[in-house]
């Protein structure tokens, strides 16, 4: 029996075993050239290799540390894979997905594609809730001036996040989205939007800004309704070095010895989401606490999302640690916050005063409509049930807020 | 012969043997799977094993704890291919083994076996990757359609032979031995006995370590609580085997070393359009699985704890609830069934009042998940009325084939249980990865980062 007359099991018309492999290549094959069948299914699974250049362009030298901030900066690229997998066969929908992957996407295994879709659907839920409540109110005082809102992600990468609330078909406006990661992540990300013209449709012809001093370079690009995309190219480790907002204010008045992180652009005043995606848990514990702090002592109406593995004691927590070991990721804060309550613990310890988490799983269960699940199913079947409650219970989402302006979800 | 005993040779070394060969292997593989009934009859000893998934050097693990064929009499509940990355080498060396010593080796088919689902899990792709074209994997395919659906187990012994593998802690086997769990080199991590009301007796605490407890609940893979939770002798229940008047479960006197009840072996589950194994036999099974039906049922469903049937998360197959397993056994004349399936950490995991285990053969699975993997064996009667008094599954009992109501079925559970074979667990770990030999290059499981 030839690939393409493989009955699909699950009755989806889009899975035919034949297309598979064609997926993210040229139509060509679509028009029964016999070619194209086979040659596109010699496609590479994984992706490893697909976008290293980002990391070897920076012609680190060969100290750990420095290798290990390769690594982590080629962690994005494994975001991005799996994003693009996630939306080719129809979990996401994403149109910018595609622009951050070199290569044609490697297909993940159903398990990966289901949690890739939990944690940015639910991740989204969060956003979209704090967008929903701080959307008309400005403050008290203001009248019904609208006010800005403000969304910083940590280790954003070539997160899309911000371009498809930018382009989202219920509008948003006034979001400064301020994305912070590694200087050859940020200027690779610039290069992208300046070439694609699906991106310059949303976004202004990105406009450096200049470094009066400091150790950032960051790039401004407008959106429609007066959005604003910031990029600022930092290590986060700069942030940690100087937690507190009256500490830096001296600093940079008092010292240029000791060049102060700005973050340009970025308000104090307004309501603002701090999100880590898989970001802060590859920094030593003390300096990810930094970095929260760092926002928490700026800025009065803050929320924190933050998504990171858990459980690392439990016999696949136990496998998760080795194998991420063996591609040397190292996780610092897995040492310390091992269990939902401990990531609980730290975020009230950081000044929260309302604190949620769920683990991936649970989410799926709950945040999940049962109709979306129903089309999902319907996707590919996932035979992988019981992986999937491990897996995905060994991530977690944990969110905090204080404000009087805007409250996040409730957990259940 | 020599030349397939070459390609065992090859295969053990986990080496592809050329596509020439393949070929043939597969067409002697299927004019003996073709002679095989949906229902295959298996006389015990047997051991029994679940998933394999294409980890070969975990199967070379699971022949070095179970002993070697032919030596070892073994039936394998599919799903030997997908996941791992040596589907090919893992299929080929079983099917070489059932070519070699067909009555030694039983391979049924698993959900895995399947064009649909090996194009999306890995198997397809590994052939490619390995010979360059699809054909290896059409002719595997081929072989897949023809592979029984289920076996029925018979001669199953109430009592456990010794422990041939028991090192310097040896025991004699004890007559009433119900469950013995032992590890990879045979020690007895822990035995529960009928007549002590499933009181288990941890021979070594320390085994423990080699339960891991991310399902706690279960307790060892659900062993010591079901036994506990069954009611096995306990308050008010009669003492040794059997209560007056069960004919229907076959287990009327109370004698130990009398056969057990039959064993059912299947992948998945139950069906709803199958009440009688004899529904199973009367199936046209030579073709790839289909979406839904009886066959797909067989293959894909779940035990759950509810009742009656419900819709399975996977998308094709059902869950099936304590009081389905019950009237099925009791209909067919059934003391268990065993299927494979589900990852249970534990490597196995009794349910139901040890009317149905599942039994997992794939250490770490995934390398990714960290869980331990049994085998089951069953030894056999040494009376000799097992294999004569059953007629291969055949079921007209004394109900008639009738299922009771379940007041009635109540009563008979305990009978059902407490003629139960004896099973023996092994329980294993994966492989040390440096006999795996694993390609460098190859990434290894994925995470979300």
């Amino acid at each position: 029996m030839s690939a393409p007359s493989i009955p699909n099991l699950f009755g989806t018309p889009s899975r035919g075993g034949g297309t598979q492999g064609d997926r993210g290549g040229s139509s060509l094959s679509g028009l029964g050239l016999g070619l194209g069948r086979g040659r596109g299914r010699t496609r590479v699974r994984g992706g490893g290799g697909a976008g290293a250049g980002a990391g070897s362009s920076s012609g680190f030298g060969s100290t750990s540390a420095q290798a290990h901030d390769v690594t982590i900066q080629g962690t994005d690229t494994d975001a991005a894979v799996s994003r693009l997998s996630a939306v080719e066969v129809g979990y996401l929908e994403d149109p910018f997905a595609r622009l951050f992957v070199q290569g044609p996407a490697g297909r993940r295994l159903p398990i990966i594609n289901r949690g890739t879709y939990t944690r940015t659907t639910a991740i989204n839920q969060i956003v979209d809730r704090f967008l929903a409540q701080t959307a008309n109110s400005g403050g008290a005082d203001d009248d019904s001036i609208p006010q800005t809102r403000q969304i910083v992600s940590l280790g954003a990468g070539t997160d899309t996040r911000s371009l498809r609330l930018f382009s989202s078909s219920t509008p948003h406006s006034r979001i400064a989205y301020h994305e912070i990661d590694f200087p050859a992540i940020t200027e690779r990300k610039q290069r992208i939007v300046r070439a694609s013209p699906q991106l310059r449709s949303i976004l202004s012809d990105p406009v450096s800004v200049p470094a009066e001093e400091g150790t950032e370079t960051t790039w401004r690009s407008q959106a429609r309704n007066n959005c604003e995309l910031f990029c600022h190219g930092l290590d986060l480790r700069a942030l940690a070095q100087q937690p507190d907002g009256q500490d830096s204010t001296t600093a940079t008045a008092s010292s240029s010895s000791s060049p102060g992180v700005t973050l340009k652009g970025l308000r104090t005043d307004v309501p603002t989401l701090l999100i880590s995606e898989c970001c802060l848990c590859y920094l030593d514990p003390a300096d990810a606490s930094a970095v929260i702090r760092w926002f928490e002592s700026r800025i009065p109406d803050l929320g924190v999302v933050i998504y990171e593995p858990v459980k690392p004691d439990d016999p696949f927590g136990r496998m998760m640690v080795s194998n991420l070991a063996a591609r040397r990721i190292h996780m610092p804060t897995l040492d310390v916050y091992r269990l939902p309550a401990d990531q609980e613990r730290r975020l009230a310890e950081a000044g929260f005063g309302q604190v949620r988490h769920m683990t991936i799983d649970k989410i799926w269960g709950r945040w999940v409509p049962h109709e979306e699940k129903a089309r999902l199913d319907r996707l590919e079947g996932l035979d992988e049930v019981e992986e999937w409650g491990l897996l995905a219970g060994h991530y977690i989402v944990a969110w905090a807020w204080r404000s009087d302006k805007f409250q996040l979800p409730d957990g259940s | 012969m020599s030349d397939l005993d070459n390609a065992i040779a090859q295969l053990r070394a986990c080496r592809p043997i050329p596509e020439a060969q393949v070929r043939e292997l597969c067409h002697k593989a299927r004019e003996l799977l073709i002679e095989e009934g949906n229902v295959v009859t298996v006389n015990a000893p047997v051991t029994i094993c679940g998933d394999i998934h294409g980890q070969f050097h975990d199967l070379m693990e699971l022949f070095r704890v179970g002993g070697d064929v032919p030596d070892t009499n073994y039936l394998f509940m599919g799903d030997f291919v997908d996941r791992g990355f040596y589907s090919l080498e893992s299929f080929l060396l079983l099917l070489c083994l059932k070519v070699r010593y067909p009555d030694r080796m039983t391979l049924i088919r698993g959900n895995h076996e399947s064009r649909q689902i090996t194009t999306v899990y890995g198997f397809y792709d590994e052939c490619l990757r390995k010979y360059g074209s699809a054909n290896v994997w059409r002719y595997c395919c081929d072989v897949f359609d023809y592979l029984a659906l289920g076996a029925i187990v018979l001669g199953a012994s109430n009592t456990l032979s010794p422990n041939s593998e028991a090192g310097s802690a040896a025991r004699e086997a004890e007559e009433d031995t119900e469950i013995e769990v032992c590890n990879a080199d045979g020690d007895i991590m822990s035995q529960f006995s009928r007549q002590e009301g499933g009181a288990s007796r941890l021979l070594d605490p320390v085994g423990s370590a080699l339960r891991p407890s991310a399902t706690a609940t279960n307790g060892i893979g659900g062993a010591a609580d079901s036994s506990r939770n069954s009611g096995l002798g306990g308050a008010g229940a009669p003492s040794k085997t059997g209560s007056p008047g069960s004919g229907a479960s076959g287990s009327s006197d109370g004698t130990v070393g009398n056969p057990a009840g039959a064993v059912l072996c299947v992948h998945g589950g139950l069906s709803p359009l199958i009440d009688m194994v004899d529904k199973i036999r009367l199936l046209d099974r030579k073709q790839e699985v289909p979406h839904e039906g009886a066959m797909c049922d067989l293959l894909w469903s779940d035990p759950d704890e509810i009742d009656g049937w419900g819709l399975s998360p996977r998308g094709a197959g059902f869950l099936f609830g304590a009081d389905i397993v019950k009237v099925f056994n009791h209909r067919n004349d059934l003391s268990l069934i065993a299927r494979a399936h589900q990852l249970v950490m534990e490597g196995f995991k009794e349910m139901f009042d040890a009317s149905i285990v599942t039994v997992w053969s794939a250490p770490n699975y995934c390398y990714r998940c960290g869980n331990v993997a049994a085998l089951l064996e069953l030894s056999e009667d040494s009376s000799g009325l097992g294999i004569l008094s059953r007629t291969n599954g055949d079921v007209n009992r004394s109900d008639g084939g009738v299922g009771g109501p379940r007041g009635v079925l109540m009563e008979n559970d305990l009978a059902g249980l407490r003629s139960g074979p004896a099973r023996r667990y092994r329980v294993f770990q994966a492989a040390p990865q440096d006999s795996r030999g694993m390609p460098a290059k190859k990434p290894v499981a994925d995470y979300f980062l």
